[in-house]
């Protein structure tokens, strides 16, 4: 879709390692806030609302999915920046949608995992923290979960890199494993930032937890791992289908899918790398396609 | 006079993590009432409530299962069958979150509500990511009716070809897979047309941007956001600071 400019100067190797180091700085906001949480949370579990745990949960959170989105935004083709507002509505219409029905679901990551599995991690990990930021606008208490969300598109496009997406039965597998990472991570905020889950079927199996004696965070990381891996295997088989039934001129559109022949049947495709599919197209740019 | 975006933008936020940091339920109900007020006197009111609703009610009640019944920290019993205790310090414990939470909600709300989004979208599109974010935020919430509007299209068309959602989960995901298809196709195969045109305008290409959208902006304004972010990061600190004097 997108070709590099032939009259601008391209950027250097300069702003390339400054990217780089913003994206490495994200990734250890969040883990360092994660590690933090987890050593200190015995002390201030209960320590009344507001307590450092959350404010420590937030910015740490909000800070590292911030120095993701800065580092890979401006790297995105304009092909893939035009689908994360289709990926975030897709988001919003289906998760707020089973968000209020008594599911102890979420399936608010359709259109993140579809952009990870069309355009590869980096463009996955933007559009979930994106995604955050933006339905916070309707529904302020998903910004905390923002890091989370960088993560689970993150592990969606690393899976459909490493081929999880060329056999069906891989998918909800790469789902599960993904959905125990992400719920282990978004527990703390869960816990720290909310005092428990935002929904009331999710709020029941926590208090079910509780009622045995657990803390909370470990009641709401068990919580965690009932809910997310199913959630995220299912998240993953739709997306699956839709990649699937998506016409092979639309597929070949994406650099990332030629490139790490995510999907199964495109052997051929190896040939067309050099040449142009679509009447729209040049041969993309592949920045930021899979780094 | 009218306020710059990101004026109101920083106001909000620094509310919402100022009560956050203060945890205080006094603080958190007149922050919730100002918000209530504030849309009130905007107009707002009306659209808001329902959103706020559809937030706050399934996570106070959440708060309120998770809290009120089972606390194995709570001493104050107040009501007890079988596993299940109501306790003091739960039902506080709750009722405490769940102002907090109300007036970071509302505060946050209002802005979103009141905001006028072409003014947002010329104030963040200066350059480089701002401009790209600014990008995303107008076009999601541009799409939004238009997709919604589009899902009742795609349902009326597979109705008049046959399809009747029956009971039953296979029945459902099929029918689900039925709509779900079309809409993620056609928009996809949209974005593939936007993004050839958006790169023939110079989308990706560096370098400053200029609108036809003036934004009112003063110096005033420039220093009270300025004040605002240090006011919010030091309200953090402080906090930071007396848990680690208490403890």
């Amino acid at each position: 879709m997108s070709s590099p400019s032939l009259t601008l100067p391209s950027p250097g190797p300069a702003a390339a390692r400054k990217r780089r180091l913003l994206e490495v700085l994200g990734a250890l906001a969040i883990a360092g806030t994660y590690v933090y949480l987890v050593l200190n949370q015995p002390t201030d579990i209960t320590g009344g609302p507001g307590s450092a745990s959350a404010l420590i949960a937030l910015s740490g959170f909000l800070v590292g999915a911030v120095l993701l989105i800065v580092a890979v935004l401006p790297t995105l083709p304009a092909s893939t920046v035009v689908l994360i507002p289709v990926a975030l509505v897709l988001n919003i219409v289906l998760g707020q949608f089973v968000g209020s029905t008594l599911v102890p679901f979420y399936l608010d990551a359709i259109g993140t995992v579809l952009i990870a599995v069309l355009a590869g991690p980096a463009a996955g990990a933007a559009t979930g923290a994106l995604s955050s930021i933006v339905w916070s606008f309707f529904n302020p208490t998903v910004l905390p979960f923002a890091a989370g969300a960088a993560l689970i598109g993150c592990l969606a496009g690393l899976a459909a890199r490493h081929g999880m997406f060329r056999r069906f039965y891989l998918a909800p597998v790469a789902g599960f494993v993904t959905g125990i990472i992400g719920g282990v991570v978004s527990a703390p905020v869960a816990a720290f930032v909310f005092g428990g889950t935002s929904g009331v079927a999710t709020g029941a199996i926590v208090s079910a937890f509780r009622s045995m004696g657990d803390t909370l965070l470990a009641a709401i990381t068990k919580q965690a791992l009932i809910s997310d891996p199913m959630d995220k295997a299912i998240v993953f088989t739709v997306v699956a289908v839709l990649a699937y039934a998506l016409p092979r001129r639309t597929r070949v559109q994406f650099p990332f899918i030629r490139r790490h022949r995510v999907l199964a049947g495109q052997a051929g495709d190896e040939t067309q790398t050099q040449v142009p599919v679509t009447g729209t197209g040049s041969p993309a740019q592949p920045t930021g396609q899979g780094s | 006079m009218r306020l710059n975006p990101l004026t109101s933008l920083a106001m909000a936020g620094t509310t919402a993590v100022i009560t956050t940091a203060a945890a205080s339920w006094p603080l958190s109900l007149a922050v919730v009432s100002a918000a209530l007020a504030l849309a009130v006197r905007g107009g707002t009111a009306r659209r808001l409530l329902p959103a706020a609703a559809a937030v706050l009610v399934p996570l106070c009640l959440s708060l309120l299962i998770v809290h009120g019944l089972f606390f194995p920290e709570g001493r104050t019993v107040l009501a007890q069958w079988g596993p299940a205790r109501i306790t003091g310090e739960g039902l506080a414990f709750a009722l405490q979150r769940a102002a907090q939470l109300a007036a970071a909600v509302l505060a946050l709300l209002v802005f979103s509500f009141s905001v006028h989004v072409p003014d947002l979208v010329a104030a963040l599109s200066a350059r480089g990511v701002q401009g790209r974010f600014a990008f995303v935020l107008a076009s999601t919430l541009a799409l939004l009716p238009a997709v919604t509007s589009r899902v009742h299209r795609i349902r009326q068309a597979q109705e008049s070809r046959g399809l009747v959602i029956r009971p039953g989960l296979l029945h459902r995901a099929a029918a689900f897979r039925l709509q779900a298809v079309p809409l993620v196709l056609s928009l996809i195969e949209e974005a593939g047309t936007r993004a050839a045109a958006l790169e023939a305008r110079g989308f990706s290409n560096p370098g400053p941007r200029s609108s036809y959208r003036a934004v009112p902006d003063s110096r005033h304004q420039c220093t009270l956001r300025a004040v605002l972010l240090v006011a919010a990061a030091a309200s953090v600190v402080a906090r930071l600071w007396l848990d680690r004097a208490g403890t």
